[in-house]
C-alpha cells in the first residue's frame, strides 16, 4: 500500500527491555510502521525480534524508550489496552486456546466487543475459508498451519489497524509457510499495517515493503525489503551465501 | 510401570477387605449388636459427601488461584479460619453483636471476599509487578499463613466454639442412616454453591475470561482481557468461598483457631487429585478425599482418616499422574 503522507501509526523509539533484572535483550532498537505498511523484522536467533514485539504490545516491561501509537505515547500500557486501541498481536507459540472450538476462539478475539461477533466473524471467515467449515472443531486438534490461520483470524476480529505477528511461519512446512505469507499479504492488502517478526528472512523480505535487521538488541540494517535482500552485508550475515546466487 | 496400575489398587482392595475380617474373627463369636456394616457404610458415605463438598467449596478458590497465577497459596486455610471465626464473632462471641447465624455468615463471606481482594491488591499485585518468582511468592504465602493464623489466635483464642443456632439437632431418619437437618442443609447449599461456580465459569463473560487466563495468560491479554482484573475477581471469589466453607465446617464440626490450617492439606489433596488448575477437578477431587476420609473410619481409627485420604491421593497419582480431570501434558 502506498504511503499516504500520514504520520507513522506505530513508532518504537530506542527501546531497552529484558526478562531478567540487569540483563537487557533489547538495547535501544527503534522501528516505525506507517499506515498500511508491511514491515518485517529479521535477525539471528537471540537478536530480540520476539522480545521487541512483546515489549511494543505491552507484554514485557520497557525499561527505557517510548512507544507511540498514532502519535500518542503508549509505553508500558497493558496489552489489553493496546487491543482496545487497535493493535492486534499473534504470539509465536501457543497462539490459540486449544481446549476451545474455532468459534469460541474467535469469540475470545471479540471479548471487548461481543455484540459485533456475527459481523466480524463473517468478514474474517471470508479471509480464512478453512475456519468456516471447522467452527465446531477444537483448536487443539487442528494442524499447525490451520492453527496459525485461526490465531491470525482471532487477532483480526477486533479490526486492528496494526497487526504484530511473531514468527508466523515458525514450525510450519514450506507449503504452509507460503500459505501463511500469502495470507499476511492479503491482510495487509486490506489496509491493515503489519509488523512481522520472522525467522525465515528471505521469504519475509520478499513480501515486506521495509525491513529491519536486528542484531543483539540493536538495529543493524534498515531498508526496503528487496534492497535488504540484495545487501551484501545482510546476505553475508543473515541470509547465507546461497542468497547471492539468486 | 504398567504393573502399578493393577498391583497398587489390588493391594489396597485386599487390605480393605481383609482387615475387617481379621478384626471380626479376633472378636470371636460375640458380635456386638448395632447397625449393620451396610448401614454404617451408608452413614459414612453420607458424612463423606458432606465433608467432601465443604472441602470442595474451599478448594475451588485454591484451584482457581493456582490456575490463573500459578501461585500455591499456603495461606488459603487461614481464609477459611477467618470466615468461620468472623461469623463466630458476629454470632456467638460475648463481645460481638449477637446476630443470627444467617446474616453473620453472609457478612463473614463478604468479609472473606474483601480480604481476598485486599491480599491481591496489597500484596500479590505489587509482587507480580516486580517480577517476583513463584518460589519466592510461595514462601511469602507461608509467612502470610503464619501471620494470619496467629492474628486469629490472639483475637479468637484457643477455645473451640460453636455457633448459637443449629447447634444440637435430631437426625432425620433415612432408614439405615440418618442426617440432621443442619447437615443436610449445609450439604445441599454446598452443592448449590458448587453448581453456581460451575455456571459462573461456563456461562458468564467473567467466567470465560477466568478460563482464558488459566489456559494462556498472554493470549488472554492479546484478546483484550484485563488479566489483573480477572485475577482480582478470582481472589474475591476464592476469599468468599473459603469463608463460606469455614462457616459450613464450623457449623457441622467446630470453630477453632487452626481449623483452616488442618483442612489445608486436604484442600491441596483435592486440588491435586482432581487435576491441578482445573476447578471441576478440585470439586471432584475434594469429594473423593472427603468420602475416602469418612469411609476409612469403617475399618480404621478416626484419627487416621486424613492419612487414608492422602494415601488415596498417592494411589490415584500413581495410576493417573495428571489427576482425575487433569489434562496430560507433553513433556519434551
Amino acid at each position: 500500500m502506498p504511503e499516504n503522507g500520514e504520520g507513522p501509526v506505530l513508532v518504537a523509539d530506542t527501546i531497552v527491555a529484558g526478562y531478567v533484572p540487569g540483563a537487557d535483550v533489547l538495547r535501544g532498537c527503534s522501528i516505525e510502521v506507517r499506515p498500511g505498511e508491511l514491515v518485517g523484522v529479521i535477525g539471528p536467533n537471540g537478536a530480540g525480534k520476539s522480545t521487541l514485539a512483546k515489549a511494543v504490545f505491552g507484554l514485557l516491561r520497557i525499561r527505557e524508550g517510548t512507544v507511540r501509537l498514532h502519535g500518542e505515547e503508549v509505553t508500558n500500557r497493558p496489552a489489553h489496552e493496546m487491543v482496545r486501541r487497535g493493535v492486534g498481536y499473534v504470539p509465536q507459540l501457543q497462539n490459540v486456546f486449544p481446549e476451545l472450538t474455532v468459534e469460541e476462539n474467535l469469540r475470545m478475539g471479540m471479548y471487548l466487543r461481543p455484540k459485533a461477533y456475527a459481523e466480524r466473524s463473517a468478514a474474517v471467515e471470508e479471509l480464512f475459508p478453512v475456519l468456516a467449515a471447522r467452527r465446531k472443531q477444537k483448536a487443539g486438534s487442528m494442524s499447525g498451519g490451520e492453527r496459525q490461520m485461526l490465531a491470525m483470524a482471532r487477532a483480526l476480529m477486533m479490526e486492528p489497524q496494526v497487526l504484530l505477528l511473531d514468527e508466523p511461519s515458525a514450525g510450519l512446512s514450506p507449503l504452509f509457510q507460503d500459505q501463511v505469507f500469502a495470507r499476511v499479504k492479503e491482510i495487509n492488502g486490506a489496509g491493515v499495517a503489519v509488523l512481522m517478526v520472522e525467522q525465515n528472512a528471505r521469504r519475509c523480505l520478499q513480501i515486506c515493503a521495509r525491513g529491519y535487521v536486528l542484531d543483539q538488541g540493536r538495529n543493524a540494517h534498515t531498508g526496503a525489503g528487496t534492497d535488504l535482500l540484495h545487501d551484501e552485508k545482510v546476505i553475508e550475515l543473515y541470509l547465507g551465501t546461497l542468497a547471492r546466487v539468486r | 510401570m504398567r504393573y502399578q496400575r493393577v498391583f497398587v489398587p489390588a493391594l489396597v482392595l485386599w487390605f480393605l477387605v481383609m482387615v475387617p475380617v481379621g478384626t471380626a474373627s479376633a472378636q470371636g463369636e460375640e458380635v456386638p449388636r448395632g447397625p449393620t456394616f451396610a448401614a454404617r457404610a451408608l452413614q459414612a458415605l453420607i458424612d463423606g459427601i458432606q465433608f467432601g463438598v465443604i472441602i470442595a467449596i474451599t478448594a475451588v478458590g485454591l484451584s482457581l488461584i493456582f490456575g490463573t497465577i500459578h501461585l500455591i497459596n499456603f495461606a488459603h486455610g487461614e481464609l477459611v479460619t477467618i470466615g468461620a471465626t468472623f461469623a463466630f464473632f458476629l454470632n456467638a462471641s460475648a463481645a460481638g453483636p449477637g446476630w443470627h447465624l444467617i446474616p453473620a455468615a453472609i457478612v463473614a463471606v463478604a468479609f472473606g471476599a474483601l480480604l481476598g481482594a485486599a491480599i491481591d491488591l496489597g500484596l500479590w499485585r505489587p509482587l507480580r509487578a516486580r517480577g517476583t518468582g513463584l518460589i519466592n511468592m510461595f514462601i511469602v504465602t507461608i509467612g502470610l499463613s503464619l501471620l494470619l493464623r496467629h492474628i486469629v489466635l490472639v483475637l479468637y483464642g484457643t477455645r473451640p466454639g460453636s455457633f448459637v443456632q443449629y447447634d444440637i439437632q435430631n437426625a432425620l431418619d433415612l432408614g439405615p442412616a440418618g442426617i440432621t437437618p443442619r447437615d443436610l442443609t449445609v450439604t445441599l447449599l454446598s452443592v448449590a454453591v458448587l453448581l453456581g461456580v460451575a455456571a459462573l465459569l461456563q456461562k458468564t463473560r467473567i467466567g470465560t475470561a477466568i478460563r482464558a487466563v488459566s489456559a494462556n495468560r498472554d493470549l488472554a491479554e492479546a484478546s483484550g482481557i484485563d488479566v489483573q482484573r480477572v485475577v482480582l475477581v478470582v481472589w474475591i471469589i476464592g476469599g468468599g468461598l473459603a469463608a463460606l466453607g469455614g462457616v459450613f465446617f464450623g457449623l457441622v464440626e467446630i470453630v477453632t483457631w487452626d481449623m483452616g490450617f488442618k483442612l489445608l492439606l486436604l484442600m491441596f489433596a483435592g486440588v491435586i487429585l482432581g487435576g491441578l488448575g482445573s476447578a471441576y477437578g478440585a470439586m471432584v477431587g475434594s469429594l473423593v478425599i472427603g468420602i475416602v476420609a469418612q469411609m476409612s473410619t469403617l475399618w480404621f481409627p478416626a484419627d487416621l482418616q486424613y492419612a487414608w485420604a492422602l494415601l488415596a491421593l498417592i494411589i490415584v497419582l500413581l495410576v493417573r499422574p495428571q489427576g482425575i480431570l487433569g489434562q496430560r501434558e507433553r513433556i519434551g
